[in-house]
């Protein structure tokens, strides 16, 4: 049901706070939803992410989220929420907005296209950290998708949109379909921990078995929409596999806690010998090799030449 | 809070106006929201506009969505149907005590109490919502996702803190003259969606009009009976639009 919004806002716009009077200036458009676009901004000669909303009460419930999420992890990295305020657009329409830290990094899918799939047990696990301080902060994240994850060096993820955190025990906020419990016949709306980590598990089995995911998300009646069928494809699957047992515990709701279940993440990969699995050479040592094969070709004609 | 979400997929043709009949449930406080669902078809130019002044005279939303969408687009409507009926009441609130109307006017400070008093109101505030589906032949192919979409709100509605029931209506009733015919009366499990449908005749008339009064005489009639029993309608007045 998404209506297309614009605030009208282009590359080299300087909008002020109606409020505060900050200014920002519009570098460019990162990114859109169903609540707002989300815009690239100088700020005091910083980067942030500014997202103006297309509903004034839905943006204060996300920045209600993020205030209360400030609040309780004062102290221990520097806020993601940075300024919130109104701007009144030439066209007269005042519109909110609030400002955040920029993310620099990458869908999980392309990440791990460019970096290699050996990457994706450390993006998983940190994932999983991230949900679990959430957890053990009292909130679930609820929209957990493949556009809500950003990873950026080395592996380290960052959750955005927030817009879909639920405090525990209340309806889940927002949520897409294919991630959801109750859409997979797997359990309630309720915001709890296990909610997170069933979308974390579908997350997964889209990025390594997108094809045949998307298809069974098709072709499947709604009274065969069950956990099973996403089993199916971790076992068949030879990089998930290993992880089966994790992956059932998550469909069924068997982890106590979102550490435990990192924890048992780590566990079952490691025990599945994933030191000693050879993958395939990624790109970066693919191009390493070529450069020093060519270095060492280089060398010895020189040293024919030079007679030595 | 009451809804009526009413599923259709064309004109109505016989007794009173739906337009007229949603104005009437809007003055008893009821929302009408209108989905027409379509197949591959096309709803029709007169289709399409009796659906959205049937919603404007309801005081709800109208959508036009197809058969894979209706699980998605009856959640959401009756979510944003929430929202938006406590958003009324706060504005009235809002008039009365700071003499602005518009939460947009209030400083960002102030915004965020009266937003986090609206977001617990919409997960607490008692919420009924009746269904009034279109049994008319041509829907007979899309009984199927109605079905999965009242189940899938009866999950949704089941994660609220807050009482939540539903009741199913469709239209026209089994016998020649009845305008409608009750599925399920209150509920809050999912034991009575599967198989709603199974028996439907489906009939030849599409009396929208008719239907849409009997739901509110259907709204009316328990609330005249609970008022009776306990003397509440179950939401505090002032917040009831
Ligand atoms: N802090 C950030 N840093 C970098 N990019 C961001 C940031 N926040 C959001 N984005 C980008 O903008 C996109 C849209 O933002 P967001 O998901 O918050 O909007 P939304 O309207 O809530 O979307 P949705 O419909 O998914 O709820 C994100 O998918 C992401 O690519």
């Amino acid at each position: 049901m998404a209506t297309s919004f614009d605030p009208g806002l282009s590359p080299g716009m300087v909008i002020t706070g109606k409020w505060k009077q900050g200014s920002y200036r519009i570098d460019r458009l990162l990114g859109e939803g169903a609540n707002g676009k989300v815009y690239l901004v100088e700020h005091h000669r910083g980067q942030y992410a500014l997202k103006v909303g297309s509903d004034a009460v839905d943006l204060q419930s996300e920045v209600n989220v993020l205030q209360s999420l400030a609040l309780q992890t004062k102290g221990s990295a520097e806020s993601f929420l940075v300024e919130v305020d109104d701007f009144q657009h030439p066209d007269g329409r005042t519109y909110p907005f609030y400002v955040m830290r920029y993310v620099r990094g990458m869908l999980l899918a392309d990440y791990l296209e460019r970096e290699g799939s050996d990457w994706f047990p450390l993006v998983g696990f940190h994932l999983l950290g991230k949900l679990a301080n959430l957890h053990e902060a009292g909130w679930v994240f609820g929209d957990l998708k493949m556009e809500n994850v950003l990873v950026a060096d080395y592996g380290r993820s960052q959750l955005v949109d927030y817009g879909g955190v639920t405090a525990v025990g209340k309806s889940v906020r927002q949520f897409t379909e294919i991630y959801d419990r109750g859409y997979w016949s797997a359990g309630s709306r309720k915001a709890d921990a296990g909610y997170d980590l069933f979308s974390f598990a579908v997350l997964f089995i889209q990025l390594f078995e997108r094809r045949r995911f998307s298809q069974l998300v098709h072709t499947l009646l709604p009274q065969n929409r069950v956990p099973e069928e996403l089993l199916k494809l971790v076992r068949t699957n030879t990089t998930l596999s290993p992880l089966e047992e994790w992956f059932s515990r998550a469909f069924a709701g068997e982890f106590a806690s979102t550490r435990e279940a990192a924890a048992a993440w780590q566990l079952q990969l490691h025990q599945s010998g994933i030191k000693r699995r050879s993958a395939p050479a990624p790109r970066w040592m693919k191009r390493l090799f070529i450069a020093s094969a060519l270095l060492l070709t280089i060398t010895i004609i020189l040293m024919i030449r030079v007679g030595m | 809070m009451k809804q009526i979400i009413l599923i259709t997929d064309g004109c109505s043709n016989v007794g009173v106006s739906p337009v007229v009949a949603a104005a009437h449930a809007q003055a008893e406080g009821i929302t009408v929201n209108v989905v027409g669902v379509l197949d591959d078809g096309d709803i029709g130019e007169f289709g399409a506009a009796e659906i959205n002044e049937i919603a404007a005279a309801g005081g709800g939303l109208s959508r036009l969505v197809h058969m894979r969408e209706l699980a998605r687009t009856v959640q959401m409507m009756t979510r944003k149907t929430v929202m938006h009926t406590i958003q009324n009441a706060v504005h009235k609130e809002l008039q009365q005590v700071l003499g602005t109307s518009s939460i947009e006017s209030l400083p960002p400070g102030k915004r965020g109490d009266v937003v986090r008093m609206m977001d617990e109101l919409g997960e607490t505030a008692p919420l009924r919502v009746a269904l009034l589906i279109d049994a008319s032949a041509s829907m007979k192919p899309k009984l199927q996702a109605v079905e999965e979409a009242i189940r899938d709100l009866m999950i949704s509605l089941q994660a609220r803190q807050g009482k939540s029931e539903i009741s199913v209506f469709h239209f026209p009733g089994p016998r020649y003259g009845d305008d409608c015919c009750m599925d399920l009366g209150w509920t809050s499990t999912l034991s009575g969606i599967p198989a709603l449908f199974a028996k439907l005749q489906m009939q030849g008339t599409t009396p929208t009009g008719p239907a849409l009064l009997e739901v509110i005489d259907f709204y009316r009639k328990d609330d005249y009976g609970r008022k009776n029993r306990d003397g509440t309608d179950g939401m505090k007045s002032g917040y009831v639009v």
